[in-house]
């Protein structure tokens, strides 16, 4: 009886210290992708299967874990729109419409295989638990389930390298485990201030088959912006950060 | 605009914007083809800033409208016109904005150039539509002086409680619109925890004088208005106010929320103090009521799973008409048809399109109305195509206009929306009898 207690005792104590370890990790991996606080720039092409591409380019700023704006920099069309998270909160700016619009963070703004909370991710360690943790050969690989249901992907199954712990590919998918799409991290770069990160973001979807999405990141700095850089009011006035 | 300037605006408008549209089309379809080879890259030159900027739009906008021959407001504008079945309108548009920034400053300004050929008009406009000052100190405070589009209101078709703005177009809520002359201030603060995220208070001064947004409302006063924001509860809430003179003193309030993550709702009202209503009956005897009008609206947006979105609208305009009293205005213009055949007089019918201008004619003069527009995006995974239908109904008297479209973005900076349908309702309806059986538009931009 003793023995048991023992053993149970054991497994008790060994869990949380195996689900603190891979948080842990996770928020390491977070941090070694961005600072908490940042801005970046950066491209989002989208592929067609004959080839043809559509470029986007977007100023993002992120403050503390659930703060993030992005512009649109180019192409003419999309000039000046921006889009604003706080929290489970979502809004666009188009300029011609003159006024901030609230919207989902499954809706797409740029169309393609990206959708809104692509283009303002929060850290994945604000949205997701842990569920599962393996150890493998080169790689760690995470199985992590959303804490609620505003956010895009259910499911999302992470392998990060082990020496650099930075994604090397993730897999996003439905609560019922259907695959979305699948992001393949590539070029590490050092991009200064102790940041060094993956610099090529590839993106493929069964949902789109041929189609396929690239995001180059050509700048990203530690910055700190005020709280009120990410209200309605400010969204016209993005531009003025850059 | 002098006739020189109207002739070339038309040479521009009618021959050379649909070839420099088709050369544009084209040197974009041969840079993307250029581009298979390209590497992917992304240039320095590509995110550097300068202090001036200069973009906007090129557009061509044909229309076809079938018209419908027993209407009332086809009698109103075809009486002493050959009875065609159908007639077309052709627009040229060039919007351009500049800007220049420099330090706490930036100066912008929006124009506007219009080409339109129809049957009844051939005009050139050109139109400041924003041009203004701002100063923005820090991001807590933001000044602004000259004339500017406020776009108050969380409605996407209508806006009850946008006192400071020209009324939308519903058949085309994203438009931009001309602005009025007026000087603001926005104050905003966030809160770190607790319920209340954000506050804004923007003040505006707006003055109507001669020369001077005199088509603000009567001249010769100092208007004020102001907005109070929160972001409360995960909820914007607007408090907004206009008072002064020009218009009689007028209270709103919006909101809109995510109950969903993938279903919004918003709500919009407003209060006019003494409004005052003109109508006419079947004769064409005028009279006038006076009284406080409440206006409402409710809507949502929904994605469905499927990427599809539905924004349903609810529209109750406490300015506008019943149905008896649009059929009376629809009786007068037939009345006074039926006179002009019989003595060849259009003096009555020159009183009814007076009224057309002035009262009846405005977007949605009618009490109660219903949107709805469904957007299917990428169907068949064909990426940057959006069919859409959009649906705008009197539902006092059942009359609608449905509105199919397609879109295309595929070419970069370019779009086209081809779009057209039918515009349905009984004798005596608002849309039974609009000038038009129905529309086909086809729309051409190209941004710069």
């Amino acid at each position: 009886m003793k023995k048991i207690l023992i053993v149970l005792l054991m497994i008790f104590v060994a869990i949380p210290a195996y689900a603190i370890d891979a948080i842990q990790l996770l928020k390491e991996i977070d941090r070694n992708l961005n600072p908490e606080s940042y801005e970046l720039y950066r491209k989002l092409i989208n592929i067609e299967p004959d080839g043809r591409k559509k470029e986007y380019v977007l100023f993002t700023a992120k403050k503390d874990k659930d703060k993030v704006a992005a512009l649109f920099i180019s192409p003419a069309s999309d000039k000046g729109r921006s889009t604003l998270r706080l929290g489970d909160n979502m809004w666009l700016y188009i300029p011609n419409v003159g006024k901030p619009v609230r919207i989902t963070s499954l809706q797409s703004v740029v169309g393609g295989i990206f959708n809104n909370s692509d283009i303002m991710q929060l850290d994945y360690s604000d949205e997701y638990d842990v569920e599962k943790f393996e150890d493998l050969k080169d790689q760690y690989l995470l199985y992590l389930k959303a804490k609620t249901k505003a956010v895009a992907y259910d499911r999302v199954n992470l392998w990060a390298d082990k020496n650099t712990k930075t994604p090397v590919k993730i897999e996003c998918q439905t609560e019922a485990g259907m695959l979305i799409k699948t992001l393949y991290f590539k070029e590490i770069k050092d991009f200064g201030d102790g940041i060094v990160r993956p610099s090529v973001i590839e993106t493929d979807s069964p949902l789109y088959k041929g189609y396929k999405s690239i995001i180059i990141i050509a700048g990203i700095k530690k910055r700190t912006f005020s709280d009120e850089v990410f209200t309605l009011t400010f969204m016209p006035k993005m531009e003025t950060l850059r | 605009m002098g006739k020189a300037p109207n002739l070339w605006f038309k040479r521009f408008f009618c021959m050379w914007l649909p070839c420099l549209m088709l050369i544009l089309i084209y040197y974009s379809l041969f840079a993307i083809h250029l581009s298979f080879c390209e590497e992917y890259k992304f240039d320095v030159s590509e995110i550097e800033k300068k202090p001036y900027h200069i973009g906007g739009y090129l557009e061509f906008y044909p229309i076809l409208f079938g018209l419908d021959k027993t209407s009332a407001l086809y009698k109103l504008n075809f009486y002493d016109r050959d009875k065609e079945s159908t007639t077309e309108q052709y627009n040229g548009t060039l919007q351009l904005e500049a800007s220049l920034e420099k330090g706490i400053s930036k100066l912008y300004v929006k124009t506007y150039t219009n080409y339109l050929n129809s049957y009844q008009y051939e005009t050139t406009k050109f139109k400041i539509f924003e041009g203004n000052l701002s100063v923005k100190p820090s991001s807590s405070w933001i000044f602004e002086t000259g004339k500017k589009t406020m776009s108050w209101g969380k409605g996407y078709a209508w806006n009850p409680a946008a006192f400071l703005d020209r009324t939308k177009d519903p058949n085309d809520p994203e438009l931009s619109r001309e602005g009025f002359i007026l000087a603001s201030m926005d104050f905003t603060k966030s809160f770190a925890g607790g319920n209340l995220k954000t506050f804004s208070f923007t003040p505006v001064v707006i003055p109507a004088y001669s020369g001077v947004n005199d088509d603000f409302g009567e001249v010769g006063h100092l208007n004020f208005a102001s907005k109070f924001y929160f972001l409360f509860h995960d909820t914007d809430i607007d408090f907004m106010l206009l008072t002064g003179g020009s218009r009689t003193t007028r209270y709103g309030i919006d909101l809109s929320k995510n109950i969903l993550t993938n279903l919004e709702v918003h709500g919009e009202c407003s209060l006019i103090n003494g409004y005052k209503k003109t109508k006419v009956d079947s004769s064409g005897n005028t009279s006038q009521s006076t009284y406080n009008a409440f206006n409402y609206l409710v809507g949502l947006r929904y994605l469905s799973q499927k990427d599809t979105t539905f924004i349903l609208e609810y529209y109750h305009n406490g300015t506008g008409y019943t149905p008896n009293e649009m059929r009376d205005y629809f009786s007068f213009i037939e009345k006074a048809y039926e006179i002009y055949n019989a003595t060849g007089n259009p003096g009555m019918l020159n009183k009814a399109t007076n009224f057309a201008q002035n009262i009846y004619g405005r977007a949605n003069p009618g009490k109660n109305y219903l949107y709805l527009r469904i957007l299917q995006k990428d169907p068949f995974d064909i990426l940057y195509v959006t069919p859409a239908i959009t649906m705008l109904a009197n539902s006092d008297d059942k009359s609608f206009s449905l509105m199919p479209e397609i879109v295309y973005t595929g070419i970069t900076n370019f779009e086209f929306r081809l779009r057209g349908g039918p515009i349905v309702g009984k004798s005596g309806s608002e849309y039974g009898e609009k000038q038009n059986d129905y529309r086909i538009d086809f729309r051409i931009r190209y941004y710069f």
